[in-house]
């Protein structure tokens, strides 16, 4: 074994793409999670799909349909990943507390803060790839096929698509891994997960009955996409509340191994 | 390998150490260049905590301490990276086969995936773990938990192993295959840091010991100065060893004495002979004046003490001594 010479520490990025790529290896190992991916494939099948019967629907009767389903697909998509995110976030530290891990991280060049940046990426990757790639390829559908769209509008579709899903992406991650972090079992990880989705909306509710702050991450996310598009009142209350989810579950993740991380 | 050529690769200055408000290491100070080192320590003597600050993952709040010449906790990252550690109480990475969590704690210490994978199929080889690499680590024999746990240490080829309780849960047979394996991997150069309970793993292994009690040092140097508190010293039973073969040895330049040896009771049983001997040289020369006084020679024995019990004697009078200091 000696041929190997001496190495250099490995940087950061090296160390964080090591662990959000085996996360991911091993989340599209399992069976809820492929369900789930499967799921969120759905939408934008059926946008393409009612896109394309709009588009000959005009050009069989020359009428104009001024319908644009893409903030409904947005919404409605915004469902699967967010349980994609539940479904492969909650277990992620929880399972290494449960296992004793944590302290192998810590006898390897990683420092807590790349373990929890290395786990948050795992889920907001595939989150924010879900929420953005179909909506691209739907912009470029509709100014190359439909062509109801033009170049500009097309990129400026796609800058607030990009927007959205890294604010969602990182927001939802935040509160997935982040309830990963407060305990040692998945399952008790997934209620308190689900209680970050519904406490604060509960909160925002019962303080303005009329016109609440979108303060639970399902409703940021809802109200960001609304917002994008020209139909919401709260968008960056939206997006600084996702981007605070996303910042308060890194801290978790990191505080709380680094109280772990000792033999 | 900069930690060979006997030169120290563990320096502790004075080291206090306290978790949670309660003092675990106090005043530790060694220096260790042995080839294979035996940390031992009762439960809660510290040796663990000691791991953790060698890694520069526990902070001293005193004293100085020093990994392959690398200042700690400065330099941690550098020291994890060229240490391999295999813990105790952690477990293997979950939720894969053995060969992904031996692959990926490669990754962890730097390597490309593609070199990662290829080091941890050689590291399985190489401790003779078959077909079972590719199952999920979840169903594996404490053995070959073990064995995994140690390629994942060895992955990325570390020059310094640290090696917690690596025999424990391991039936006899198990044992000796591992130790085996450690032993190896000595000769091939690496340093090993042994944390264990098991004394005979100790002297199976290791050339130095650090023995911890209560958080302080009890020992720290070779095995052979432990076990043979007499430093050289040898006994020799048999006919004719009198006082004119002890006057030749005394003009042959040995230290030499005769004295009786006794039973439990203090009856003499018989008259053997002392004497120093620092080499084959001493050893000849006390041949030679055997030979030329016509002496039998029936028995001939190093004065040392088994590990077990120098360590115990060491033990007790480092408690001696706390309990001492504290009244």
């Amino acid at each position: 074994m000696s041929e190997l010479a001496m190495h250099p520490v490995p940087g950061a990025r090296q160390v964080v793409a090591a662990i959000t790529r085996r996360e991911l290896v091993l989340a599209s190992k399992r069976k809820l999670v492929r369900l789930l991916f499967l799921f969120s494939t759905l939408p934008p099948i059926l946008l393409t799909i009612i896109l394309l019967v709009r588009n000959l629907a005009e050009q069989a009767t020359g009428a104009h349909l001024p319908w644009d389903p893409l903030l409904q697909f947005l919404q409605f998509q915004s469902l699967p990943v967010g349980l994609l995110v539940l479904g492969i976030g909650t277990p992620l530290v929880a399972r290494d507390r449960a296992e004793d891990v944590l302290f192998l991280y810590a006898t390897r060049p990683v420092l807590p803060w790349y373990y929890a940046l290395g786990r948050m990426l795992a889920v907001a990757l595939p989150a924010g790839g879900l929420l953005l790639a179909p909506g691209v390829l739907i912009a470029i559908l509709r100014v190359g096929i439909t062509a109801d769209l033009g170049v500009g509008e097309a990129l400026e579709l796609i800058g607030k698509l990009t927007v959205v899903s890294v604010l969602t992406a990182w927001g939802l991650a935040g509160v997935s891994v982040g309830a990963s972090a407060g305990t040692r079992r998945a399952r008790w990880a997934m209620l308190l997960a689900l209680l970050c989705f519904a406490v604060p909306d509960l909160i925002a509710k019962s303080i303005s009955h009329r016109d609440p702050w979108p303060l639970g991450p399902g409703s940021a996310v809802s109200e960001m996409i609304a917002s994008a598009f020209s139909r919401g009142d709260h968008g960056l209350i939206a997006a600084v509340v996702l981007l605070a989810y996303g910042c308060a579950g890194f801290w978790i993740i990191t505080m709380r191994v680094r109280g772990e991380m000792t033999p | 390998m900069s930690a060979s050529n006997g030169k120290p690769w563990i320096e502790l200055d004075g080291v206090d150490l306290a978790r949670g408000g309660r003092p675990v290491l106090r005043g530790v100070s060694a220096t260790l260049s042995g080839r294979a080192i035996g940390l031992v320590g009762a439960n809660g003597a510290g040796k663990s905590t000691l791991i953790g600050a060698l890694l520069g993952v526990l902070r001293a709040q005193r004293g100085r301490i020093r990994v392959m010449g690398l200042e700690l906790p400065q330099h941690a990252l550098e020291v994890r990276t060229r240490a391999g550690v295999m813990a105790e109480q952690a477990g293997i990475f979950p939720g894969g086969s053995g060969v992904d969590a031996v692959a990926y704690a490669g990754q962890l210490n730097g390597l490309p995936r593609r070199e990662a994978l290829r080091r941890a199929h050689r590291a399985l080889d190489a401790l003779g773990v078959g077909e079972e690499r590719y199952r999920a680590t979840d169903g594996y024999s404490t053995g070959m938990r073990q064995r995994c746990k140690l390629a994942m240490s060895l992955c990325h080829d570390p020059e310094v192993l640290i090696l917690d309780e690596p025999t424990v849960g391991l039936d006899p047979a198990g044992r000796i295959q591992l130790l085996t394996l450690i032993r190896g991997l000595a000769e091939e150069g690496r340093r090993i840091l042994l944390s264990t309970h098991v004394l005979h793993d100790a002297e199976f292994l290791c050339d130095e010991m650090l023995l911890l009690e209560s958080g302080t040092v009890a020992y720290a140097g070779p095995v052979a100065t432990l076990v043979d508190p007499g430093a050289g010293s040898m006994i020799a039973e048999g006919e004719g060893l009198d006082l004119a073969v002890v006057e030749s040895l005394l003009a042959a330049g040995l230290d030499a004495r005769l004295e009786e040896a006794r039973t439990r009771t203090g009856s003499v049983t018989a008259t053997r002979l002392r004497f120093l001997s620092h080499g084959d040289t001493d050893l000849t020369r006390f041949w030679a004046v055997v030979a030329r006084h016509g002496a039998e020679v029936r028995r001939l024995r190093r004065d040392s003490v088994s590990l077990e019990d120098a360590v115990l004697t060491v033990m007790d009078g480092a408690r001696e001594r706390s309990r001492g200091g504290r009244s």
